[in-house]
């Protein structure tokens, strides 16, 4: 059943804000074109993870081969994943660099979120085909029209377009359908030119290695021929080749226009990088254009808590990256926490989701500093710098020009919160650069603001902002000058390097005051004074004290029951294990993470 | 009767345990002599729990039970089955008898149980038997029961001479009973302590003053004052979280502590364990035998003792203990084998607890670990920010550490 025409192959993706129903869709579309019965569904998600199930299939496999005729015609539909969210920029550009179409997938009563602008946007620059669908029109609070009027403005989308559907009960499914044979344009490209496929996403098999995905552009692969990397520089041999139906279905061949997957034997998803173009051996093709190192945005560092093996964390961060390739790490080590890993992580949600990976899969102990953003530093001497950790900053004499990352952010939300959302931009040093009425009830907001300031907590604010109604979303504009200091943290005297922070001069003291004094309730009390201090060079900005402790005695007879008070003492002894010393202080873990805190009073 | 093998670990110490057959094993490096520690000698003390109250307490959280009565009979049954399964008496030097109250029992039930408790564990030379009592339980019949069986020692609930802090705390007498139950007491016994609580929701200073000068003032030879805790599973747990108790502050309960330590000193009570204060000659030397580390037997629900090396403490449950002890069934919930060096850090916890310290060379013979080589870089440390003083032979305590030591005690386990 391989070799379809490309006149009769759809490549299209759903394009929508988390919850508004792209599983949904996703699993009534396979269910429409049989490619998983109906009755199978239940129990074929059965069989699958509970979290996958929870999430759809779509999320085991990136991308699914739908077969359906009409009007004695059989067509291919490859319906492929688009990661939702902002860290995944460059990993979404790439998936729509592999599709003809995209389904713009709005709820009926949230109506335009951040996410689908966003999203929206970057299809609309790969001049995809955009079928507007508003989804949950089975709701009684939904509202069509309204959200229809949305999108005009927001996006330019004629009204005349919009499917309404309800993903759940079914509706509109068959018309839905219809428009993506009618207005997804086939996939272009030459079967008979060499061959040409774009990388798109790859994921780790346990058994076969690395299974990479990828769109052929042009030419045929089959199974045996020895391809390359063109950007990776690797060789392989086709091991097997297929298309996910939803399962693992291998093929003899794809051809121009088709999605699937390749098995090469490939012991790391290192060594498969997304965007890179795969090739015969010895072909002279051109890469395709697009290709991007994947940039880390957000750094952290990650140390054994004491008493725990350095190895160990270090075998558990091998085994994870071989999982995740944009994830990276050195090794570095800290005066005050000793020898560990600088991380670098997308964006704030990958480092949580890695972090969660550590814990759960790797049972390591960690202490984990605050998350940096990484700046540029161009010295006297017209070197550029990258800055991973605070203590790279190099002494202020020594500084031409200290940049930070500038991103654009989306709001949307509903009017009456666009006077509290601009004083929180305001407040972050953002530059307004626009607002956009999308209804009468709804608006667009964009500001520039430092990356830093949007990755620390302007998403939870937003929320508290807006009660839960606005959302955000964010790409980078590129590095700016800015006036940036190193705020340094004493404790009794000795400057912590792991809670050393970066941040405006300007706001140092207001930090300063407020990290101090977040540390104080994070530092439990010692047998002595604990002075915590702020300071920018030899300046202090702030001073907070923890004050010793007076008493604690248990007056109290244990009778002959010893052992239990034994065992209170002895779970208190490894208390402190988990916390880091320095001079004589003891530092809980998550006081490395107190540095976040901006102060509220601003 | 017939006793089941499983039990014979529970009480009598296995023949293995005898002194003279334990020599060095070959533990860790730094274990020096050959002497078996005293843990694993026959005990010389015995510890039997009565869990019955006439109700309970809002702050207790000791094994006890309020309002069943009823089940005296087939405790004091049970009591003597678990005494009998020792196989063979045991001489003692020291004997308590707590609880719960010891002296809720009606007065026949409780000679029944003195009779028992001295047969199976006969106090020998000058020996010291301690029994609890509530103030308000004590007519004249149940004080000359105790005489008569041969009780030393009276250890007296009486937490507070302040009818208010009472009515607090949930105490079932009244401050002028005490009075009287002190003056009928004092000639009967040979030494009389009492029990005060202090850091009592809404207790001021001054209050807690005039308990300590009332307990100066009374016929006793000994004190046990005890700050109040708020425990799990209590009532006033529960009031606490509500936000219906509020503990004292840290600054006043420490004041409060530290007057206990100056005006029962300025009294000729010595300061002889962190809670305990007593006249000459009257310290509680069942107390010292836990504190010293040295084995101890235990009779009851929720007793613990320390028989072979081996810490083991029975089920808390009465009902729980009752059904086992009747059933043959061993009645110990944990056990706990200690190894030498583990066991070593204990004994120099609850030694530093007592103000005299630790001696090196006593310890070092106790043990079999050189006391500086176990202490490492703490013992320094500590004496260096002044909670630890260190004569060269012996390291105890000073002021400021004894009040924060509940904070020292994890650096040394
Ligand atoms: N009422 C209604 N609920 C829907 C519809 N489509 C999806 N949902 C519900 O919306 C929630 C989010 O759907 P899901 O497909 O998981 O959204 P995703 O995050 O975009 O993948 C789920 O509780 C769905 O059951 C619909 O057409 N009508
Ligand atoms: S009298 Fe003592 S043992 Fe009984 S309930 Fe009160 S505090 Fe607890």
């Amino acid at each position: 059943m391989s070799g379809i025409d490309c006149r009769f192959i759809r490549n299209f993706c759903i394009i929508a804000h988390i919850d508004h129903g792209k599983s949904t869709l996703a699993d009534r579309l396979l269910e429409y074109t049989g490619t998983v019965a109906q009755r199978q569904m239940k129990e074929q998600l059965l069989d699958n993870m509970e979290l996958e199930r929870a999430r759809g299939i779509t999320i085991k496999a990136r991308a699914v081969a739908m077969r359906l005729t009409r009007d004695g015609q059989t067509y291919e539909l490859n319906l492929i994943d688009t990661p939702g969210h902002v860290d995944f920029q460059y990993e979404v550009s790439r998936s729509l660099a592999c599709c003809e179409g995209a389904l713009l997938l709005v709820d009926a009563f949230q109506g335009v979120e951040a996410q689908t602008m966003a999203n929206a946007y970057a299809a609309m620059e790969h001049e995809l085909a955009i079928i507007p669908v508003i989804n949950k029109i089975d709701l009684k609070q939904a509202r069509p029209d309204e959200v229809t009027e949305e999108m005009e403005h927001s996006l330019g989308i004629d009204p005349a377009d919009v499917q309404r559907v309800s993903a759940k009960a079914g509706l509109g499914i068959e018309q839905l359908i219809d428009a993506i044979l009618r207005r997804v344009p086939p996939p272009e490209g030459n079967p008979d030119a060499p061959l040409q496929a774009m990388v798109f996403d790859s994921h780790y098999d346990e058994y076969r290695g690395a299974i990479t995905y990828v769109r052929i552009m042009n030419g045929r692969v089959r199974k045996g021929q020895r391809i390359q990397f063109l950007r990776g520089g690797t060789t392989h041999e086709v091991l097997e080749l297929g298309q996910f139906v939803p399962h693992q279905q291998a093929r003899t061949e794809l051809h121009a226009g088709q999605v699937g997957y390749l098995i090469c034997n490939i012991k790391s998803l290192e060594q498969v990088h997304i965007g890179d173009t795969v090739a015969t051996v010895g072909s002279q093709v051109a890469p395709l254009p697009g290709y991007q190192q994947p940039k880390r945005m957000v750094y952290c560092g990650l140390y054994p808590s004491d008493g725990q093996d350095f190895t160990e964390l270090r075998d558990a961060l091998e085994k994870l990256s071989i999982n995740d390739p944009s994830f990276e790490f050195v090794p570095e080590s800290s005066e005050a926490l000793g020898f560990g890993f600088r991380c670098g992580f997308l964006g704030l949600l990958h480092m949580e989701i890695v972090q969660q990976r550590l814990e759960q899969e790797a049972d390591v102990d960690l202490v984990q500093t605050a998350p940096n953003v990484t700046y540029e530093v161009v010295t006297k001497r017209g070197q550029t710098l990258e800055i991973h950790r605070p203590q790279e900053v190099p002494d202020a004499g020594e500084i031409e020009e200290f940049r930070q990352p500038i991103v654009r952010v989306n709001f949307i939300l509903p009017t009456e919160y666009i006077g509290p959302v601009m004083k929180l931009c305001q407040e972050r040093r953002g530059v307004q650069q626009g607002t956009e009425y999308l209804s009468p009830t709804r608006a667009m907001v964009t500001y520039d603001l430092p990356l830093a300031e949007v990755i620390y907590d302007l998403h939870d604010k937003l929320k508290s902002a807006t009660r839960g109604y606005g959302t955000m979303d964010y790409e980078l504009v590129g590095y700016f000058p800015a006036d940036l200091v190193r705020m340094d943290i004493l404790v009794n005297g000795n400057r912590v390097d792991a809670l050393s922070v970066i941040c405006n001069r300007g706001d140092a003291d207001r930090r300063g005051r407020a990290v101090v004094k977040k540390l104080k309730t994070e530092i439990d009390r010692h047998m002595f004074e604990v002075a915590v201090q702020a300071a920018i060079g030899s300046r202090v900005i702030a001073r907070e004290t923890v004050p010793a402790i007076r008493k604690n005695v248990t007056a109290k007879c244990y009778g002959g029951d010893i052992t239990r008070k034994r065992k209170l003492w002895a779970k208190q002894r490894e208390g402190k294990k988990r916390m880091k010393s320095i001079g004589q202080v003891d530092i809980p873990q998550k006081a490395f993470m107190a540095v976040l805190t901006t102060g509220d009073e601003r | 009767m017939q006793v089941p093998e499983e039990r014979l670990g529970t009480i009598a110490p296995p023949s293995v345990a005898r002194l003279s057959s334990i020599g060095s094993s070959g533990e860790a490096p730094e274990r020096l002599g050959t002497i078996a520690p005293p843990g694993k000698a026959e005990p010389r003390a015995v510890y039997v729990h009565v869990p019955f109250c006439r109700h309970r307490c809002g702050y207790c959280n000791f094994t006890v039970l309020a309002g069943r009565d009823d089940l005296a009979p087939a405790y004091l049954e049970a009591v003597e089955r678990e005494m009998s399964w020792l196989g063979q008496p045991r001489p003692v030097d020291t004997l308590f008898v707590g609880g719960g109250t010891p002296t809720h029992l009606e007065p026949a039930q409780l000679a029944r149980l003195l009779d028992r408790t001295s047969h199976w564990f006969p106090p020998t030379g000058r020996y010291e038997w301690s029994v609890e009592a509530n103030p308000g339980d004590l007519r004249a019949e149940i004080l000359d029961t105790l005489a008569a069986a041969g009780v030393t020692r009276l250890s007296l609930g009486v937490q507070s001479f302040d009818d208010r802090k009472l009515r607090t705390l949930e105490r079932d007498h009244r401050a002028e009973q005490v009075l009287r139950v002190l003056d009928a007491a004092r000639p009967r016994f040979e030494s009389l302590s009492l029990d005060l609580i202090f850091a009592v929701p809404g207790e001021s200073l001054d209050d807690w003053q005039r308990d300590l000068r009332m307990a100066v003032a009374a016929p006793i030879d000994h004190v046990s004052c005890y700050g109040l805790t708020f425990e799990r599973g209590t009532r006033f747990w529960g009031r606490r979280l509500r936000g219906q108790l509020a503990p004292l502050a840290e600054e006043l309960e420490l004041k409060m502590y530290e007057l206990a330590i100056d005006t029962l000193e300025s009294a000729e009570f010595e300061h002889y364990e962190v809670s305990n204060f007593a006249r000459p000659g009257h310290r509680c030397r069942h107390n010292e035998v836990y504190w010293r580390g040295e084995p101890y037997f235990a009779v009851g629900p929720g007793a613990a003792r320390y028989v072979g090396g081996r810490r083991e403490v029975n089920h808390r449950s009465t009902t729980n203990w009752l059904q086992r002890v009747r059933a043959g069934q061993s009645p110990v919930a944990e056990s706990e084998q200690l190894a030498p060096e583990p066991s070593a850090r204990e004994r120099m916890v609850l030694g530093l607890r007592m103000r005299a310290g630790v001696d090196r060379d006593d310890f070092q013979r106790r043990t079999g670990y050189e006391l500086d080589r176990l202490l490492g870089e703490q013992l320094p440390l500590l004496v260096d920010w002044g909670l630890l003083a260190d004569d060269g032979r012996r390291i105890r305590l000073t002021r400021r550490g004894l009040v924060v030591s509940d904070t020292i005690w994890p650096r040394l386990l």
